[in-house]
């Protein structure tokens, strides 16, 4: 770039490009985003354990079959994704301000963080509501689109709803590609067949442990497509 | 980028050309850069701005005292440990100023477009 001025009649088209390519540089340079992937991974894969380690508030069990189904209260698991996402989104805000003003920058997360404590907030209050209403469906599994409606606003879920925010921020196709694909696997859990013999406290690691894999692979690659470009 | 470089697609009017309506403390590369910048990053530092635009601290300056005088950006200085760092943040104006620079130079390409496909 040159200090003269550009007169009226310079090139317009030069212009808008230069105006284009300084705004995508910046973009580049304040993005972190293997930053929130990888920490939401190791929310995610912390759950596993609290599952394990915890034991849930049964009540009203009835006798079906030869067995029998309980209300299940997850208690402590609630109580550690509420808690747990909450804090990943400051630590995600401060790692995002610290980068960016290492780099000469302001950053541009603070919506990101907003709708994801936001949507954090409505998953427990729809969890809070759901259970006192005592589950309605019970003892029958609620409807197809009741469950997708509660797969969505389940902690999962709106990690990857969270996602579509930073991928927006960001202008990245790729992470808007990845947080949809997360979403059809919490809307649509995949089985393949794990943790059939784990046990019963293990019964929410296998999708946990796909979940948390595809947050932890994503980072690997985020991180990986950060150093290879050119400072 | 959003908004400044979102702006609508300019139409085709018996409007003034718009070369008539810019304002040259915006419609000059290096200012025009600064506000980009600006706008993009929410704030700057100084020294990203000078790296980015391949200036010499003296020439920024000088750019940045036009923009502020015209009330388009905010100087902040501070430290940062015992470092002296200089924050340039958009003000409203500038985002307006930033934005209709952007729609006139959109209207002037399609007049160009217009005009050699005559």
């Amino acid at each position: 770039m040159t200090s003269d001025a550009v007169p009226a009649g310079g090139d317009p088209r030069r212009l808008l490009a230069d105006v284009r390519g300084l705004a995508r540089r910046v973009r580049l340079a304040q993005r972190v985003t293997w930053l929130p992937l990888l920490v939401l991974a190791l929310v995610t894969f912390g759950a596993i354990l609290v599952y394990r380690s915890s034991q849930p508030v049964l009540s009203d069990c009835r006798a079906v079959g030869e067995g029998q189904v309980c209300r299940a209260w997850y208690q402590t698991a609630q109580l550690y994704w509420w808690s747990a996402l909450v804090l990943a989104y400051v630590v995600i805000s401060a790692g995002y301000l610290r980068v960016a003003r290492a780099r000469g920058l302001g950053a541009r997360v603070l919506p990101y963080v907003l709708t994801g404590v936001a949507l954090v907030v409505l998953s427990a209050a729809v969890s809070v509501v759901w259970m006192a209403l005592g589950d309605p469906h019970y003892p029958d599994e609620p409807s197809t689109s009741a469950q997708l409606l509660l797969r969505l606003l389940d902690p999962t879920g709106v990690i990857g709803l969270a996602l579509l925010m930073l991928a927006w921020l960001e202008r990245r196709r790729a992470l808007l590609l990845f947080a949809l694909g997360y979403l059809a696997v919490v809307l649509v859990p995949i089985n393949f067949g794990w943790g059939a013999g784990w046990g019963d406290k293990w019964g929410f690691a296998p999708q946990l442990v796909i979940n948390g894999g595809l947050l932890l692979g994503s980072a690997g690659f985020a991180l990986a497509s950060r150093l290879r470009r050119p400072r | 980028m959003s908004g400044a470089l979102d702006s609508p697609e300019p139409d085709e009017t018996d409007s003034p050309h718009p070369v008539t309506g810019l304002d040259e403390r915006v419609h000059q590369r290096v200012r025009l850069g600064i506000l980009t910048i600006a706008h993009e990053a929410r704030r700057v530092e100084f020294g990203y701005l000078r790296t980015q635009l391949e200036l010499t601290a003296g020439n920024l300056s000088q750019h940045l005292a036009v923009l502020e005088t015209a009330g388009l950006v905010e100087i902040e200085k501070g430290y940062a440990g015992r470092r002296g760092r200089t924050w340039i943040t958009l003000t409203a104006a500038g985002s307006a100023a930033l934005a209709e620079e952007i729609a006139r130079l959109k209207l002037l390409i399609a007049r160009v477009e217009t005009a050699g496909g005559q």
